[in-house]
């Protein structure tokens, strides 16, 4: 261990990873996260190499978060000496350890978490870094700012932005946590949305589906496999009926859905006496008229990606996302007949486990067909821009080409593909470019409505404002007891200036201005810590390219227990 | 409208007659309401082995008409501290043949598993057990045998039953004598 | 060790010692709000585990230094991913112990004590003692118990509730991505119970589908596990699934995989059986620090009055962007625990049951039809009178007869009492004068 002053990197490890530790089994370890991202979700966090700037609670809390579920290394940028009100609000400073290197010895703090993650640091200025040697963030994954001015903020904005280096700076501001996400293109293609609509295509029925349901007939069934036939069947053969007595068409309105429920209705068999069994498949088909009639279709976002120009100009060094995307858009124009290719998973319901399996396969079958087609496109595409080799027959993967595993998980989640792209903190903080409608908006709003209750934009602003004092006056508002009056009507006077360089007429109640006086720029343990968990969680996001990112601000209240994303 | 409370209101005088033993849990409670109004079909009754224990207790049903008239069937019921946001446990402890209920006495009824929900109570389970011995359903069964004897011919289902009842093989299977 | 330094408060400080505009209305901002924190607080944390680890740390860094912690679990391989305060040495030790004695290394001035233990294990005067109790639990049980312990504990005069009987509850939950948090004001806000209906119920599969009709992998395994075990005895009779053991795992495993190679059924491996078979929850360290990170914050707010506290109820989820969500859960009118008032009684140890029945009978307030009553005795139920099941209105007639005190019924003992009259069973305070008190 050592330490340094100068521009060294000090790549610190624990014993324990000079000993190759106690071998834990990582699968074991990392268990209860894997069921929420999966192997290779893990294997692209451990790939990753995260970079933080300051040492301080929030980001001590955030590198906390990133390191015990696994991030490959971290590597500490703080040039700060480790002083007392640190230790009294940082879990990774010790009081004995007031004087020496605030990175130093976060780093070793928080390398304890997990043998398996390498930890480093580097004690020196931003400032000075990012004049020296800029090029020294291009190795990272990501980098995360906390706690930092907004003139190193901004110029560290536009270094790492050059560089496409995913960004994301975090504050904690007395009981107002801020977080922005600086990326300037993100594509996502598992975005594991919560609620979906089941891919069934009962509107648009493929081949595979006609022949399995017409093969069924329930009329000639025993009871039992009347009363087990899936309800997805069921769907078919009623809309088919329905659809010859309407001219084809499917039922659309309240109405003639409710006359398709009539009649799936109808369908069940009576007992001798005349009373209707109990069907649970029957009632199954009947409440899912509702929820599995709506037309398929390429859903608005992703015809839009068809449209992007990253789609549509493809060339060597495109990415494999919008190859992928380009043989979707050209699968949907032929083999595809408008559609995107079959998700290939059904719901579960009551049946006999044959005939489900069999329905589970029909489905599946269809999805392997139309992945392959895409499979073809991408290989195509490849071809053309120069990124595979013509004549590959065991398709081994290379730089640049696609594995089939992947080109199926592209198409399973064809439907959820997700491009994410912030605009810089150039434009935020250029007046020109800043998004002034949406800040006007919201200040509108919280002047209106006094008991408002749902926004915090307007803490968004009042952060604006004390970074405009600091740049004034050096320090933060009322950061010292003995200003913490004289403050007050300074700060009022830099919002009024900012609102005024905004172009923005509407006020912003005085009680704000009180508050964050009252805050004078301290960092809550507890307030680090949640921004700590948001932030981490960010990262993971970007790291494996799974769930979806913040666009582009958030903004949490610990007062009101609200917060509110926006995008400046 | 924020109730408003203050820690700093409180008077922490530490002297409190301390009350007897621990108060009843919630489940407890809702179990004691449960039983104290059971409103049971003439076939049914509840035994309590442990009066004071509320939650682990014995139904019993002897179906008087139907292919089950004249047996008797037991089912032990635990309840847990879950309940009622958990469905007790339910257990058949008469080795029966039906084919809703298998040889381990497992019971195949919706609400004790899918379809609980905490607004049910011990009454409803009775009644979906007394519905089971009236209207057995041999769609979804348990014991596989017995449901196929039922859907394919009834007469040889109500014989087996008639025959386990009083005791006795079907198949390899021996069934002890169950008549009141 | 060196507890106080210069600057160690200096970030608390600026809240604690200025007030604002959005402050507690009896907020009064002074050097005293931070020694009642290091002093006087005592908090109780249920739970080291995920929510429990970070819990502790917020609040010692929050300046409050008498915490209790309970669990009554060991550490285990998989909690390292985010128990943070656990290493691979720990495996096998209590959670309680181990998290204490780090916070208490760590951070200097701190007072961790903990219990390996189960919350049952306690009683009503170890409770009392708490200004706060925090809650990080997996257990919906174990919440039901604590809120039903707090509920127990106010006290009532003339029909008001005494401020001073009220420990607040702080809870959080989390599973995978998604989280809540919520403050309990016993018997003034939303107690547990009145929002049970928010818990989400047990995923369980059809017996006669697990039997007969799998369709899922899951179907499969849940076969081996409720069925199969049971039948097979797989490792001697008697012998529960233990989901920690991989001999068990992997028995119930293999057997799941050949049912479901039976039924042409994909997708059986170890990690879903082993999630099917000990109901997992995924977990991850961000949400449960920010979660934890919102209890603390709520702890710290109404031990200070420093502002307003959370009104009462915080759902989060961070799959899509970061989406919270913040209402007012409503109190149930007919809360099975704190709509429930305790009334009195007044009896004396010389009246019989009888009398208590027929006054709750007679008494133009109640009017009951028939009461079922039973008590609490040494933690455990008593049935005094039931007259609706037969069975135990059999055992329990010659109650009827006898007196309190032969009964063991005591002064300020809790009757509840069950009759179709009422919604709920009420619970009823016995008051034991003298004869002459009540004439």
């Amino acid at each position: 261990m050592r330490r340094t002053k100068g521009p060294v990197l000090i790549v610190y490890k624990m014993a324990a990873t000079l000993n190759k530790g106690t071998g834990l089994d990582k699968n074991n370890k990392y268990d209860r996260q894997l069921r929420l991202w999966g192997d290779h979700g893990q294997a692209a966090l451990e790939s990753s190499r995260v970079c933080l700037i300051n040492a301080s609670a929030t980001g001590t809390e955030i590198l906390k978060n990133l390191v015990l579920p696994g991030i490959g290394s971290f590597t500490i940028v703080d040039s700060c000496k480790v002083k007392g009100e640190d230790v009294g609000i940082n879990f990774f400073l010790t009081v004995d350890s007031i004087g020496k290197s605030r990175a130093q010895v976060a780093t070793e703090l928080l390398s304890e978490l997990n043998e398996d993650v390498a930890g480093d640091f580097l004690e020196e200025d931003v400032d000075d870094l990012l004049e020296k040697n800029p090029s020294f963030f291009s190795t990272f994954t990501t980098v995360i700012a906390t706690q930092l001015p907004e003139k190193t903020l901004l110029h560290l904005g536009k270094v790492l932005w050059e560089r496409n280096i995913p960004l994301i700076v975090c504050r904690c501001y007395g009981f107002i946590g801020y977080l922005r996400m600086v990326i300037k293109e993100h594509t996502i293609v598992e975005s594991h949305p919560d609620n979906t609509h089941e891919d069934l295509r009962l509107d648009r029925p493929f081949k595979g589906l006609h022949e399995f349901c017409d093969s069924l007939d329930l009329n000639s069934m025993n009871k039992k496999d009347h009363s087990h036939t899936p309800w997805l069947v069921l769907l078919y053969k009623y809309l088919d009926i329905w659809k010859n007595m309407n001219g084809g068409k499917i039922p659309s309105t309240y109405k003639e859905k409710t006359a398709l429920k009539e009649l799936i209705k109808e369908g069940v068999r009576r007992n001798a006496e005349g009373v209707p069994d109990d069907e649970e498949n029957f009632e199954e088909a009947i409440r899912s008229v509702n929820s599995s009639l709506h037309a398929t279709a390429v859903p608005a976002e992703i015809q839009a990606l068809f449209e992007d120009p990253c789609c549509l100009n493809l060339n060597t060094d495109s990415k494999n996302f919008w190859v992928m995307v380009r043989a979707l858009k050209e699968f949907t124009e032929n083999e595809g007949q408008g559609l995107l290719p079959l998700r290939g998973s059904i719901p579960d319901m009551t049946s006999d486990s044959e005939r489900y399996i069999q329905l589970q396969t029909v489905y599946r079958d269809q999805a392997e067909i139309d992945a392959t087609a895409v499979a073809g496109h991408v290989h195509a595409l490849l071809h053309n821009i120069g990124r595979e080799e013509p004549l590959n027959p065991d398709r081994t993967k290379k730089p640049g080409t696609l594995s089939d595993s992947e080109i199926r998980t592209f198409c399973r989640n064809a439907a959820f593909l997700t491009v994410l792209r912030c605009r810089s903190l150039e434009e935020e903080y250029t007046t020109e470019t800043a998004n002034l409608e949406e800040l006007g908006q919201h200040i509108l709003e919280e002047e209106e409505d006094a008991n408002s209750d749902s926004d915090d934009t307007v803490l968004y602003i009042l952060l604006r404002a004390a970074d405009r004092f600091f740049t004034e006056y050096n320090r933060y508002p009322s950061y010292f007891d003995d200003t913490l009056d004289a403050d007050i009507p300074k700060l009022k006077a830099c919002l009024s200036k900012l609102l005024h360089d905004w172009g923005l007429t509407a006020g912003v109640k005085d009680d704000y201005v009180h508050e964050i006086c009252r805050y004078g720029a301290s960092e809550l343990h507890t307030v680090a810590a949640f921004m700590g968990g948001v932030a981490a969680q960010e990262v993971i996001k970007v790291v494996t390219g799974q769930f979806v990112p913040i666009n582009n601000t958030f903004i949490y209240n610990a007062q009101k227990q609200t917060s509110t994303t926006i995008i400046l | 409208m924020i109730k408003l409370f203050s820690l700093k209101q409180q008077k922490k005088d530490g002297e409190t007659a301390s009350e007897r033993g621990k108060r009843a849990s919630a489940a407890q409670l809702r179990i004691q309401k449960d039983i104290n109004e059971l409103n049971l079909p003439r076939t049914c009754q509840v035994e309590f082995p442990d009066p004071d224990d509320l939650l682990n207790f014995k139904v019993i049903i002897s179906p008087d008409e139907e292919f089950y008239r004249g047996g008797r069937f037991v089912f032990s019921f635990k309840v847990g501290q879950g309940y009622p946001h958990d469905p007790p446990k339910v257990k058949c402890e008469t080795m029966v043949y039906h084919p809703n209920i298998d040889l381990e006495g497992n019971v195949c009824l919706n609400i004790l598993r899918e379809d609980w929900k905490p607004v049910l109570t011990i009454n409803s389970i009775v009644y979906g057990l007394q519905y089971l011995f009236l209207e057995p359903n041999p769609e979804d069964p348990l014991n596989k045998e017995a449901a196929e004897v039922l859907q394919t011919n009834r007469r040889l289902f109500e014989q087996n039953v008639a025959k386990s009842m009083r005791g006795g093989h079907i198949g390899t299977v021996y069934f002890d004598r169950c008549l009141i | 060790m060196e507890t106080e330094w210069p600057g160690r408060w200096d970030h608390i400080q600026k809240i604690l010692l200025r007030t604002g505009p959005f402050a507690h209305p009896s907020f009064e901002p002074s050097p005293e709000v931070l020694s009642f924190l290091k002093e006087t607080c005592k908090i109780l944390v249920i739970g080291a585990g995920g929510l429990g680890c970070e819990l502790l740390k917020d609040l010692a860094l929050m300046g409050f230094r008498d915490i209790h912690v309970i669990d009554m679990d060991t550490i285990d391989v998989s909690n390292l991913n985010r128990q943070f305060l656990f290493r691979a040495k720990d495996v096998g030790k209590a959670k309680a112990d181990v998290a204490a004695a780090f916070i208490n290394t760590r951070i200097p001035g701190a007072k961790v004590t903990p219990h390996f233990a189960k919350i049952q294990d306690f009683d009503e005067d170890f409770y009392r003692d708490f200004h706060i109790v925090v809650c990080g639990l997996d257990s919906i049980i174990a919440r039901r118990w604590i809120n039903g312990m707090l509920i127990s504990m106010l006290k009532y005069e003339n029909g008001a509730l005494d401020q001073s009987s009220v420990i607040p509850m702080v809870d959080g939950g989390t599973e995978g991505f998604k989280g809540n948090a919520r403050v309990i004001l016993p018997g003034i806000t939303a107690c547990v119970e009145c929002t049970l209906g928010l818990y989400p119920p047990q995923v369980n599969f059809p017996l006669c589908t697990i039997a007969h009709t799998p369709r899922l992998p899951e179907h499969c395994i849940e076969f081996v596990r409720i069925l199969l075990w049971p039948k097979e005895e797989p490792f001697g009779a008697g012998v529960a699934i233990d989901g920690d053991d991989p001999n068990h795992i992997k028995w119930i495993l293999e057997k799941s995989q050949e049912r479901a190679s039976q039924y042409n059924i994909s997708g059986v491996n170890y990690r879903l059986t082993q999630g099917v078979v000990k109901r997992i929850m995924p977990a991850v360290a961000s949400t449960n620090a920010v979660i934890s990170a919102v209890c603390a914050t709520e702890v710290f707010k109404l031990a200070t009055s420093c502002c307003l506290p959370l009104n009462n109820y915080m759902n989060f989820n961070d799959t899509k962007g970061v989406y919270t969500y913040t209402f007012e859960a409503e109190k149930s009118e007919g809360c099975l625990a704190c709509s429930d008032r305790p009334q009195v009684l007044n009896f004396t140890e010389t009246d019989k049951l009888q009398d208590i029945i027929n006054h709750l009978q007679e008494n133009a307030t109640y009017q009951m039809k028939s009461p079922g009553v039973t008590t609490s005795m040494d933690g455990k139920n008593k049935t005094l009178y039931m007259q609706t099941v037969k069975s135990i209105e059999e055992k329990t007639r010659e109650n009827l007869k006898k007196s309190l005190k032969e009964l063991g019924l005591m002064d300020k003992q809790e009757l509840y009492v069950a009759d179709v009259t009422t919604p709920n069973t009420l619970t009823f305070q016995l008051q034991l004068g003298t004869k002459m008190e009540n004439s």
